[in-house]
């Protein structure tokens, strides 16, 4: 029996205000599925449901094939890992990591062999007798992460484990996470607003909104061929562009003609919003017959992501261009040409 | 603004007088052999004695009021405790109004007099258990009530010092019950807060004289209120000796209130 979670038609409302609504997604064994969205779209409330500590009003949850709703969260095989630091604070790490074999009534010497190499897959040897204030909010995480383990459950959770850590750990710990839950080959279920994260840490990911799973799919499908505007911009940088909705696949941007190839064009003729990613807008030279006039707003060195801002002539829209060879051969106020790879935007509807 | 050294030192040179001078003159008319109206100034280091005391804790009286009250004392502390714990975590975890309406009714024996509680408590189990009319022990609950404005605001700051949502769902997705989480988590956690507890419901009962006179139950509030007419030096002894009890038990919740706090 392969050990999966999957939510049935899950729906929950709290008052009037409906967290989730049929929402059914499903992470099969060995895989690490992000739900992914902005704040109140369900995403967390669909984790305490799965883990047990909210209860939903009305579908299932199944953990491995078998329906868990009825069991309190002692009793469902989870292993899981809290946005804030959840160690307990009175225990030292050992003793934290034992907690869950204890309550378990697992035997001395197997708890302390176990703890051991716990420790070392989080690679935390030196800090077993350390208390959890004793250790930086990396290592914490690390440590809740090996103590969600150490009962051997059949799924993990993980509710923004990184968000409040610093950047540059946060990544640190991201890779330690994906790391760990490749070799453990355990189904993994990760709650994030952040969707960079998302993109780099996931086999799937569940863009949530309002309650509803708005998409799912690997990221490069997410990122690459987003189903709606909601997600096209949600993960990642988009350009969000007023046009006119010609007949057919054509469009026009400040009287420049564009054709489109995407199913989007089935749109009855009129306003319409042309969403592009910044990799797929190229700066060309003004003279360029076939670009749309522009000047450069601003410029923003971010190393390997340094990006042009251009405010289309005769309107007030910017288009962002990620341009990393050349961005700073330009110069603030230059006039220039933007060409539009259609081929993977989206056109919708106003608004 | 900045108090200047002067007039630092003067406030306290004040507030030390106003508080010393009556614990002297206690000190005085309890520890000396010297009949009152001869204390002066220049006899202030003669004939020193502890024997009033001794008189005092040689009373088989005393010995009987004292041992009530720490036993109501203790029970009063563990009640408390195994209560008020279990009841407030609940409160924070499940309904924020059940814990405005806990914070509201735990201020009210400050305004509720001391008679008023008696009355009802009386009039209510006079017919229906009065085992608790007739038994020293059924003043531990109003004890229990008496203590409640201090021990649940202490209490309260332990927990506001906890994540207790994050320590509760850790606790239970480990496989902990409930009993279990409140035992193996959640208590140690509050540790500080529960001994700070404890010790301030302990000093309460230490001094509580209204509810135990009207319930005719001799504690040692009361026996001091006696004793002053039997043996006024042993009463002062007494007294003063009860204060020095209740400041170390002050200081000691006091410093555990500041390990919370950590």
């Amino acid at each position: 029996m392969s050990m999966d979670i999957a939510f049935r038609e899950i729906s929950k409302s709290f008052g009037t205000t409906a967290a989730l609504s049929n929402f059914d997604v499903t992470v099969h064994e060995g895989e690490l599925v992000t739900l992914l969205g902005p704040s109140g779209c369900g995403k967390s409330t669909a984790l305490r449901i799965a883990a047990g500590f909210e209860s939903a009003d009305s579908g299932d949850v199944l953990i491995g094939g078998t329906s868990v709703v009825a069991l309190p969260p002692s009793k469902r095989g989870i292993g899981m890992v809290f946005q804030n630091y959840s160690l307990f604070p009175h225990l030292t790490v050992r003793e934290n990591l034992e907690f869950g074999m204890r309550v378990r009534r697992v035997g001395r010497v197997q708890r302390s062999a176990r703890v051991d190499e716990l420790l070392q897959l989080v690679r935390l040897g030196g800090l077993a007798d350390r208390y959890p204030h004793q250790v930086s909010g990396g290592q914490q995480q690390r440590v809740a992460l090996a103590r969600a383990l150490a009962v051997q459950p059949r799924v993990l959770l993980l509710d923004e484990p990184l968000s409040a850590l610093d950047a540059t750990v946060r990544v640190e710990v991201r890779d330690e996470i994906r790391r760990i839950q490749r070799e453990s080959g355990i189904a993994t279920m990760l709650v994030t607003h952040d969707q960079e994260e998302a993109l780099a840490i996931s086999d799937r990911i569940c863009v949530m909104r309002d309650g509803n799973a708005e998409q799912v799919g690997t990221p490069l499908a997410v990122y690459r061929f987003p189903s709606t505007p909601f997600v096209a911009r949600f993960v990642g940088k988009v350009n969000d562009l007023e046009v006119e909705l010609r007949s057919g696949t054509t469009l026009r941007l400040r009287g420049h003609a564009m054709e489109v190839g995407i199913p989007g064009t089935t749109l009855a003729p009129g306003d319409a919003r042309l969403l592009i990613r910044p990799e797929d807008v190229r700066i060309v030279p003004a003279r360029d017959p076939e670009s749309v006039h522009g000047t450069i707003e601003s410029l923003h060195f971010g190393g390997a992501t340094t990006s042009v801002d251009i405010a289309i002539t005769g309107t007030r829209q910017l288009v962002r261009v990620s341009d990393v060879t050349r961005a700073m051969d330009f110069d603030v106020g230059e006039e220039v040409g933007v060409r539009f790879d259609t081929d993977r935007a989206l056109v919708t509807r106003l608004p | 603004m900045r108090f200047s050294r002067t007039v630092w030192w003067g406030v306290l040179t004040v507030a030390a007088v106003f508080y010393a001078v009556p614990m002297l003159a206690m000190a005085r008319f309890a520890f000396q052999r010297i009949p009152v109206i001869k204390l002066a100034p220049d006899n202030i280091l003669a004939k020193w004695t502890a024997e009033p005391l001794f008189e005092t804790f040689g009373d088989p009286d005393f010995r009987r009021a004292a041992l009530l009250t720490i036993l109501l004392a203790v029970a009063t502390a563990v009640v408390t405790s195994v209560l008020l714990v279990p009841t407030m975590v609940a409160a924070h975890l499940q309904s924020p109004r059940a814990r405005k309406l806990i914070e509201l009714s735990a201020v009210l024996p400050f305004v509720v007099p001391a008679i008023a509680l008696v009355v009802g408590f009386a009039g209510a189990f006079r017919d229906t258990v009065p085992f608790l009319i007739r038994n020293p022990i059924g003043l531990v609950p109003l004890y229990v009530i008496t203590a409640l404005p201090f021990t649940h605001r202490t209490l309260e700051n332990g927990l506001a010092a906890l994540d207790l949502r994050t320590l509760v769902d850790a606790s239970r997705g480990l496989g902990a019950g409930w009993a279990r989480t409140m035992v193996l988590v959640v208590a140690p956690n509050m540790r500080a807060s529960i001994a700070t507890a404890s010790f301030l419901a302990f000093t309460v009962v230490l001094g509580e004289f209204t509810i135990a006179s009207l319930l005719l139950k001799n504690t040692l509030p009361l026996y001091l209120a006696y004793a002053q007419g039997q043996n006024p030096q042993g009463s002062f002894a007494l007294g003063l000796v009860l204060v020095v009890v209740s400041t170390v038990f002050v200081t000691l919740s006091n410093r555990f209130g500041r390990k919370v706090a950590t």
